[in-house]
């Protein structure tokens, strides 16, 4: 028996499937297409499956809703808030950053969520920011956490808007600053954004990082600086959306099966 | 057509078509009584501004007062109205009278001073302001009372001489007891949402039945619309409700459907809003009195909900979510109005869930609704 959770976000796709246990099986990355749904049938199709043999399918991401072959449709939140509970039990408190923005979410010992906050709506907040600024660096993306690592002086950067903060990019190179002081500036400003949200839902704990910037290394320090608190993150922390969408999935499964009355919404 | 678009349209057409001198006034804490008495045609900007924003007109009028050079972070009802005027004055409405005389209250908001100053000068009007010093915490302070009566007596000769008629006593009287017949009415319907599952929606319903009472109170007009209201409501059979919500906020009126029916999809009744009362703290038992004519307009303009403290609007907060058993309190921060924005996000009700979006009441561009849904969802799948 298989369920698949896939997060389809603004930038990626990631699926994964998972038996009735709820242990993963297998994960797809893909690249989001600006055709969502044929994005999502991709996804489903490298699993070598079709629909009918899976059991229960839960989409979230920004283009959940986008998920025609879907079972039911759960947002980011509650998906990552289940995730990270399982991923890193300990952490009481998730910070998603995504493409577009980050958000906060504090949750009790089984996954569910006690309270979250979300940035606003500009991209200055999210892992957007990082990916346009590798490109005006000339660096592959999973460089530039390395490189942040080595700054000896990070710069300051203040836009609170993406496109002004390239512009203050283009500034600080023309300056004459180095690399490693831009990306850790970079990676400041937008962790100080998270922490703000993390902050104003009380945590004390450990953080659990989820979202693909779990893997940029210069994050995790930035953040760890900015909150001054431990920043805990797993290899499958990029895939937390949709692993939470699939345990969520199969915990629906089984109320399903002790009661076919309960409604899907 | 409803009642309550004819009530509208009808405002409006005596602004366009009718006769007698007219007076702008905010809608908070306002002395309409006064001129109405005096037999002046009374306009609020802040309404033409909202219908602007509900009719999806203001969009364009905010990025005309833009080109001006009106900065994106002034106030979109103001930017609204800014770039109507300088549009010619005409809007979808018919085209707004020239103001013989301007009437600002200090309570409301900082801004609409700042606003009236601005169409004064636009209208070469005179502008009186009315000087209301906050209230902080409840009961107005006497003394600030007599100092807000005080220039009420001045108004009243200042309307004299601009209107046609003397400000009678009895017609001050008349007026002012149909705002209290109106108040005691509007009061009763929001009082409904207390039934369980409740007959009425205190905010995505309340929002419009508001109207009257915002900008015809006083008027025979009002009091029929309230009294049949009551009625309708009375006779209502209640839908099901899966929760009760608490709303502090104005709505984003450029996406009111879409809003609405983000809460719509999970069976999310509004039972108790902060915004149907901007105009008056009726439900903390205030009413117009035409025994204390001044005095209870002076009170009424000193009561005004962006007039208090944080800690006394909490205070609202928590005992509306008490009176009406309300399970989640719902914050809709809007960018536009600062006196009702600043320090909102504070206002979360302890042991209450509480929701908090954020938007703008006129620019559409504030509004992104995926973003919005996914708060909203996340927020009442917590509770499933
Ligand atoms: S700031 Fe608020 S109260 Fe003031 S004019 Fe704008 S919307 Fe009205």
């Amino acid at each position: 028996m298989f369920v698949l959770g896939i997060d389809l976000g603004s930038r990626a796709c990631h699926a994964v499937l998972a038996d009735g246990e709820g242990r993963i099986a297998e994960r797809s990355f893909l690249p989001a297409a600006a055709d969502l749904h044929a994005t999502a049938r991709r996804a489903l199709e490298s699993f070598g499956l079709r629909r009918d043999e899976i059991q229960y399918v839960a989409a979230t991401g920004f283009g959940r809703g986008q998920v025609r072959f879907r079972d039911l449709a759960i947002t980011e939140i509650t998906c990552h808030a289940r995730a990270a509970r399982a991923l890193l039990p300990d952490a009481s408190c998730v910070l998603d950053i995504g493409a577009r923005n980050a958000r906060a979410i504090r949750t009790c010992a089984d996954g569910r969520t006690l309270g979250f906050r979300v940035g606003d709506r500009c991209a200055a907040g999210g892992g957007r920011l990082l990916e346009r600024a590798a490109r005006a660096l000339d660096l592959p993306l999973d460089e530039i956490g390395p490189v942040s690592l080595r700054a000896q002086d990070p710069v300051a950067v203040s836009s609170v808007c993406a496109v002004l903060a390239e512009s203050e990019i283009v500034r600080h190179v023309t300056d004459g600053r180095a690399v490693e002081d831009i990306l850790m500036g970079l990676h400041l400003s937008v962790a100080s954004r998270a922490a703000a949200l993390v902050r104003q839902l009380g945590a004390d704990g450990d953080v659990a990082l989820t979202g693909g910037v779990a893997r940029n290394a210069g994050m995790v320090a930035a953040l760890e600086r900015k909150l001054g608190l431990p920043v805990r993150t797993s290899p499958d922390s990029e895939y937390a959306g949709a692993i939470g969408a699939a345990l969520l999935a199969l915990k629906r499964l089984r109320i399903l099966d002790h009661d076919p009355r309960v409604r899907l919404s | 057509m409803t009642a309550l678009k004819r009530l509208m349209a009808d405002w409006y057409r005596d602004l366009s078509e009718g006769e007698g001198p007219v007076v702008y006034l905010p809608v908070g804490g306002n002395v309409a009584e006064l001129p109405r008495a005096c037999g002046f045609r009374v306009f609020f900007p802040e309404v033409n501004a909202l219908q602007c924003a509900l009719r999806k007109v203001a969009g364009e009028f905010i990025l005309r007062a833009e080109e001006q050079g009106y900065s994106p972070d002034v106030c979109g009802y103001v930017k609204s109205d800014m770039g109507l005027a300088a549009s010619g004055g005409s809007g979808p409405f018919g085209t707004i009278p020239k103001p013989d005389i301007l009437l600002c209250t200090t309570s409301g908001c900082s801004t609409t001073l700042k606003w009236f100053e601005a169409l004064a000068g636009i209208h070469e009007a005179p502008l009186f302001v009315l000087d209301v010093p906050s209230v902080r915490d409840g009961a107005a302070d006497p003394h600030a009372l007599r100092y807000v009566v005080r220039q009420v007596e001045e108004l009243a000769s200042v309307l004299e001489k601009i209107g046609r008629r003397k400000p009678s006593r009895d017609r001050l009287a008349e007026t002012l007891e149909r705002s209290r017949q109106a108040e005691d009415l509007w009061m009763e319907i929001l009082d409904s949402a207390r039934a369980k599952p409740s007959p009425f929606d205190a905010f995505f319903e309340a929002v419009f039945f508001m109207a009257p009472i915002t900008v015809l109170r006083g008027t025979p007009e009002c009091v029929e619309y309230y009294r049949a209201a009551r009625e309708e409501v009375r006779g209502r059979v209640a839908e099901p409700e899966r929760r009760r919500i608490v709303v502090d906020g104005p709505p984003p009126w450029p996406h009111f459907r879409a809003f609405r029916d983000l809460f719509k999809r999970w069976g999310a009744r509004c039972v108790a809003s902060t915004y149907v009362r901007v105009g008056g703290d009726w439900d903390e038992g205030f009413r117009h009195d035409p025994s204390r004519p001044f005095e209870s307009m002076a009170e009424f303009a000193a009561r005004c909900y962006t007039n208090r403290s944080l800690p006394a609007r909490r205070a609202i907060l928590e005992r509306e979510i008490r009176r009406f058993d309300a399970d989640a309190l719902v914050i809709h921060s809007v960018r536009s109005c600062r006196p009702y924005s600043v320090g909102q996000a504070c206002l979360r009700v302890r042991d209450v869930p509480t929701l908090f979006l954020e938007s703008d009441l006129a620019d559409p561009r504030h509004f992104n609704e995926g973003e919005m849904r996914t708060r909203v969802d996340a927020f009442f799948e917590v509770a499933r």
